[in-house]
């Protein structure tokens, strides 16, 4: 186990290959899942400790985004296996993993238009008077508030409506959407696209922070940079497969580059990506 | 099951409140002002040009006639928020009034005969809400097919007459007073409070937004979507029932042609109560004011005497100016949304 401390230099996860398997928060293995014709993912493995943050790196395609959703509950899995702190799982639903405490925040954002920032914070877990079947908005609108304040990316009043908010609005909500109910896993779809500078500094900000509480992450992202910046370990996407595990402190974004163009016989072209991705 | 916000705990946190305004009530209340404006400009007319028309007697009169369309704007409000539809609810009501005769007539004493009535409409309820839930058929389809079953069983039942119903406890559902207030009326107002309660007071009521609003990620925020689709039907279906034993007790008789196009007259009056087509956005009291407003338009002509061949081309009418009203609060909305 890593103490949160050892995070704070950038990251120092010793970079074992097989570490003891009740390690782990969760565990997947050989995942396959087709769309009609189309293999997304073809045996795929992923390992996540607890306190540790696990980036998720591949090209467009290369089956990042259903990994995570059949880890989230969203996609049923043709084939494989799920551990979740030890013991094996399955997901019939996004219910049944968000009550194992995975959330998860999706690339679409995954937020309910017409309703308010509170009522979208806390649909499906909604806050009740007395315990009858009746909804104590002004509570979850002012809880929204202070948690949205709290966590500070940027300022949602909590009864606002989401069809008002702007991009960096909604993905502060959808944000803290997944982080409120004290997650064990979290995942992180592109968590960052509509945000600019100072808020991504925000959620790379939180990502420390919940890893520090002992949460699992697991990132997604197209900016190599917050790779680097957050990342203990990354894992890469080839073709629906995990081509490579890297630890994030012993890497370099050449190395990244490499296995994300599939890993093998391609030094000329590895020189040309380097060169438009940094 | 609910919890509070775990990083959010300290109460004094709160410093300046957030920009983003929350929208003023003027704005938010477009589409029900717009009815309320209709309402007053077509009442004040009826009022002066006859003079019955402004009077207890004749209010508690439109309200008993259009107390079965009323109960069934209440479920057909939540149906439509979800990105649903039930045609089924008007073919529906003379299924269960053919029923209901033919047991009454058979001997089966009133309240059995009442509750078999509930019972039917829930059971078509869910067949409607299992293949729109479970099956993901459109509900346009599905309850299209329950228009036409429903009404054809209605016919073999009755064999297309009308079956006299003359118990009296039962026909005071549809005739009595309470207090001089018709029982139909008590019911719709019942029914009406106890629908907006639930649609928007309760986790129930803000599921059905958040599924019409966007299915996909209401599932993935943990909600039993289909569950909550299957009862939606259930209700109308239910609602149905009622509207039946309504339109049954005041006809005192059970009949193959009850709620000929009730669920076109109820569809009108949610969407001109300001219920989106396109589910996420319902209005219970948009709702029940719509169908209020065509129901006072009819009363107001025939008081007039207008040829009553006149009188839907006049609430069709009614239905355009109203919808003249949605691009005005669509722009405004944009307007809104671009200020950010």
């Amino acid at each position: 186990m890593v103490t949160p401390e050892e995070h704070e230099d950038g990251g120092s996860v010793p970079g074992l290959d097989t570490p003891e398997p009740d390690d782990f928060v969760l565990q997947a293995s050989d995942l396959t899942k087709s769309f009609g014709s189309v293999a997304a993912l073809r045996g795929a493995t992923l390992e996540l400790r607890a306190g540790e943050v696990l980036g998720v790196v591949g090209d467009n395609g290369a089956g990042k985004s259903t990994l995570i959703k059949t880890l989230s509950g969203v996609v049923a899995p043709d084939r494989g296996t799920i551990f979740f702190a030890g013991e094996l799982v399955h997901f019939s639903s996004p219910r049944a993993a968000r009550s194992l405490g995975i959330e998860t925040v999706y690339q679409d954002l995954a937020l309910c238009e017409h309703l308010t920032v509170a009522r979208n914070l806390y649909l499906g877990r909604e806050l009740t008077r007395h315990g009858l079947p009746w909804l104590d908005d002004r509570r979850m609108a002012r809880s929204a508030e202070q948690f949205l304040e709290r966590l500070g990316i940027v300022a949602v009043p909590g009864d606002a409506v989401v069809r008002n908010l702007s991009g960096g609005q909604r993905q502060a909500v959808a944000v803290a959407k997944a982080v409120a109910f004290s997650p064990r896993v979290l995942i992180l779809d592109e968590p960052t696209a509509a945000l600019g500078v100072r808020e991504v500094e925000q959620v790379l900000d939180l990502v420390r922070r919940v890893r520090a509480d002992g949460v699992g992450v697991i990132l997604i992202t197209h900016r190599m940079q917050d790779l680097f910046e957050v990342c203990d370990r990354l894992l890469i996407m080839y073709e629906g497969t995990d081509i490579a595990r890297l630890t994030t402190k012993n890497t370099t974004l050449e190395e990244i580059v490499y296995y994300i163009d599939g890993g093998s016989g391609r030094e000329h072209q590895r020189a040309g990506s380097i060169t438009s991705a940094s | 099951m609910a919890r509070e916000l775990t990083h959010g705990a300290s109460a004094d946190s709160v410093g300046t409140r957030p920009r983003v305004a929350a929208q003023p009530f003027l704005r938010r209340n477009v589409p029900i002002l717009a009815l309320i404006g209709l309402l007053v400009v077509s009442g004040v007319y009826f009022s002066l040009a006859s003079d019955t028309f402004l009077t207890l007697g004749n209010f508690l009169n439109i309200v008993r006639q259009s107390a079965p369309a009323l109960i069934l704007a209440v479920s057909m409000t939540m149906v439509m928020t979800t990105r649903g539809i039930d045609l089924s609810v008007g073919s529906l009501t003379a299924m269960v009034g053919g029923v209901g005769a033919v047991l009454m007539r058979d001997g089966w004493s009133v309240w059995a005969a009442i509750v078999v009535m509930c019972a039917i409409g829930v059971v078509a309820g869910s067949v409607n809400g299992f293949f729109v839930a479970y099956q993901g058929i459109p509900a346009f389809i599905v309850t299209l097919a329950g228009f036409t079953a429903f009404r054809g069983i209605a016919l073999i039942l009755t064999e297309g007459f009308s079956i006299p119903m003359r118990d009296e406890r039962f026909v005071w559902l549809g005739q009595g007073t309470i207090r001089n207030v018709p029982v139909p009326v008590v019911i719709a107002l019942v029914f009406g409070i106890i629908g907006w309660l639930v649609f928007n007071k309760t986790p129930f009521g803000m599921r059905l937004v958040a599924v019409g609003s966007n299915p996909e990620a209401t599932r993935r925020s943990g909600v039993n979507t289909a569950a909550l689709l299957l009862r939606v039907y259930v209700i109308s279906g239910l609602a149905a029932a009622v509207a039946a034993i309504v339109i049954a007790a005041r006809l005192g008789a059970g009949s193959s042609n009850a709620g000929l196009g009730l669920e076109l007259e109820v569809i009108t009056g949610v969407v001109l109560g300001g219920t989106s087509l396109f589910g996420g956005i319902g209005t219970m009291t948009g709702s029940l004011l719509g169908v209020f407003l065509i129901a006072m338009i009819a009363n107001g002509l025939i008081l007039l005497r207008l040829d009553p061949f006149y009188v839907p081309v006049v609430q069709g009418r009614f239905s355009w100016a109203r919808c003249g009203c949605t691009p005005m609060w669509r722009v405004s909305a944009t307007l809104r949304r671009d200020s950010f």
